[in-house]
């Protein structure tokens, strides 16, 4: 029974670091960089659900959907103030001026909300069946593996069946070619960007959540698993993302258990060495088909 | 239609047209000829907007379009079909003819049969991806998907490179069915001796510079011309 609680937990963990790795290889395959900020832009989002909840006294589904608004912005104002400048850049002053951002939001957030822990009350705390909680699934998994299936589904959807949706797939392929179609370029990373962010917010809510606690450097760890979880599961795909995220939440839970808390983190990563020794690809990245 | 004038543009600090000017009248077709580097490709560009000219105009119906953007390019009647064809190799055929009316409103069913029609072998394949696409598909493929926009001038980036001798009277044939129904054709290639005959004029040019012009039998009777560009 014991083995379920973990499972559950790795799944509903893994749940969390695929929504964040949605992001990261959206943005990634699109605007072709490594958004490294984009872990706290989910520590922002837990922060502003927090606030909403404890100070203003917004019910829970609104301070979400607050949390969401706020980070979309953030996402798009960092884009466009950090990033849009540097397009012609090397992708080596993108990489740091984003590991700046990163530590800009976690010095702002130091200021404004202090580096004491805030206690954050579940946003998904409901009573569950007395036989599903005895296998050890909270509440908080539930709603986290439903809000990520969600997700899933809804952005496969997007990207398949919508104009914009397919428009993104345009430009990740060939920007130059995109703009021939009419498509605006920076418009559409913006948007990706949007959508990312609002995802990170997403994952925030769940992630401190799960955890209960909140504090300025809360996105980074989270953050970088993700990254490592859209590389594993290769990077731009989002099935990818999205299988890449469970297996990481699910091989951390169980390392934990039966190997090593303080190795947990050493053999996720190992993991991901491995496989990329194997399929460098990642797990469902593909080189690009090309015939001529 | 298309007044191009005094067109410069740079490549830093490589002056790579210098000068140019050409025009292209509604219902012809117009080819640029030249070696190799000579600006063909950056001219094309230049006016789809992909690249930006240091002075000069580009009008289009009177319009300049010498500071729009690439993206806005299109709306107003121009397609390019860009060298090395750049279809979306990961997107099937009909979502690449569907970006090519990202443009449009409305429904696109009309353009596609259009496009079906002109090109039978892309509906057998249009759930296929486009990278599985063999050369000749894809340079059909980058055609409709340009012609998805219905446009008024159409400019094609050496539709014929890489492309097997049979499969290039197949592209030529295509560009000249397009131009009875009715469309207006800028044409840059390296094979300048199928463009100049199907062309009804065409410039030459030659580092950066237009060095010589007129209709295609002209330009094919030219004893330079033949010497330089039509191996003989």
């Amino acid at each position: 029974m014991v083995f379920f609680s973990y499972l559950f937990s790795g799944i509903s963990l893994g749940s969390v670091y695929a929504i964040i790795a949605l992001g990261y290889t959206m943005v990634y395959g699109i605007a072709k960089m490594l958004n490294f900020a984009h872990g706290d832009i989910i520590m922002v989002g837990g922060y502003i659900c927090y606030c909403s909840m404890s100070y203003l006294g917004l019910p829970v589904l609104l301070s979400v959907l607050l949390s969401m608004a706020v980070c979309t912005v953030l996402g798009v104002v960092i884009e466009g103030l950090a990033y849009k400048p540097l397009r012609q850049a090397s992708s080596l002053a993108v990489l740091i001026t984003a590991i700046g951002v990163s530590y800009f939001l976690q010095n702002a957030a130091q200021l404004i909300w202090g580096v004491t822990p805030k206690i954050f009350t579940s946003v998904a705390s409901f009573p569950m069946p007395g036989d599903l909680n005895s296998l050890g699934l909270s509440s908080e998994a539930v709603v986290t593996i439903a809000s990520c299936l969600i997700i899933m589904v809804a952005l496969t959807l997007f990207v398949n069946k919508t104009k914009m949706g397919k428009a993104m797939r345009a430009c990740s392929e060939d920007k130059g070619a995109a703009q021939l179609m009419g498509i605006n370029v920076n418009k559409t990373i913006s948007l990706t960007f949007a959508i990312g962010s609002a995802l990170a917010a997403v994952a925030g809510v769940l992630l401190c959540s799960n955890y209960n606690t909140l504090i300025p450097t809360t996105g980074s760890m989270p953050g970088i698993k993700a990254f490592t979880a859209a590389v594993f599961g290769g990077i731009g795909s989002i099935p990818g993302a999205f299988l890449g995220g469970l297996l990481l939440g699910i091989i951390e839970s169980m390392a934990k258990a039966y190997i090593s808390t303080q190795l947990a983190n050493a053999i996720v990563f190992a993991v991901l060495i491995v496989v990329l020794l194997v399929k460098p690809t990642g797990l469902l990245g593909k080189a690009v088909p090309e015939k001529v | 239609m298309l007044k191009v004038n005094d067109l410069n543009v740079y490549y830093g600090a490589i002056h790579a047209i210098k000068g140019v000017s050409f025009q292209v009248n509604e219902g012809e077709i117009v080819t640029l000829i030249g070696a190799n580097g000579a600006g063909k490709s950056t001219t094309l560009n230049t006016v789809s907007g992909l690249l930006r000219s240091r002075s000069g105009s580009i009008l289009f119906q009177d319009e300049d379009l010498s500071h729009l953007p690439a993206y806005k390019i299109v709306s107003k009647g121009l397609a390019l079909v860009p060298e090395g064809r750049r279809v979306f190799l990961q997107m099937t055929v009909e979502e690449n003819l569907e970006m090519g009316a990202f443009t449009q409103s409305g429904s696109l069913d009309p353009a596609l049969e259009q496009v079906y029609a002109q090109f039978p072998r892309l509906k057998e394949r249009r759930r296929q991806v486009a990278g599985t696409l063999s050369g000749g598909e894809q340079q059909m493929l980058a055609m409709g998907r340009a012609l998805m926009s219905s446009p008024k001038l159409l400019m094609l980036d050496e539709p014929s490179m890489g492309l097997a001798p049979i499969l290039v009277e197949q592209i030529f044939e295509i560009i000249q069915n397009l131009h009875r129904a009715g469309t207006t054709i800028l044409l840059v290639e390296q094979n300048a001796q199928a463009a100049l005959s199907v062309a009804d004029r065409g410039y030459v040019l030659e580092t950066g510079k237009v060095v010589s012009s007129g209709t295609g039998a002209e330009l094919m009777a030219s004893p330079e011309i033949k010497k330089a560009y039509l191996g003989g």
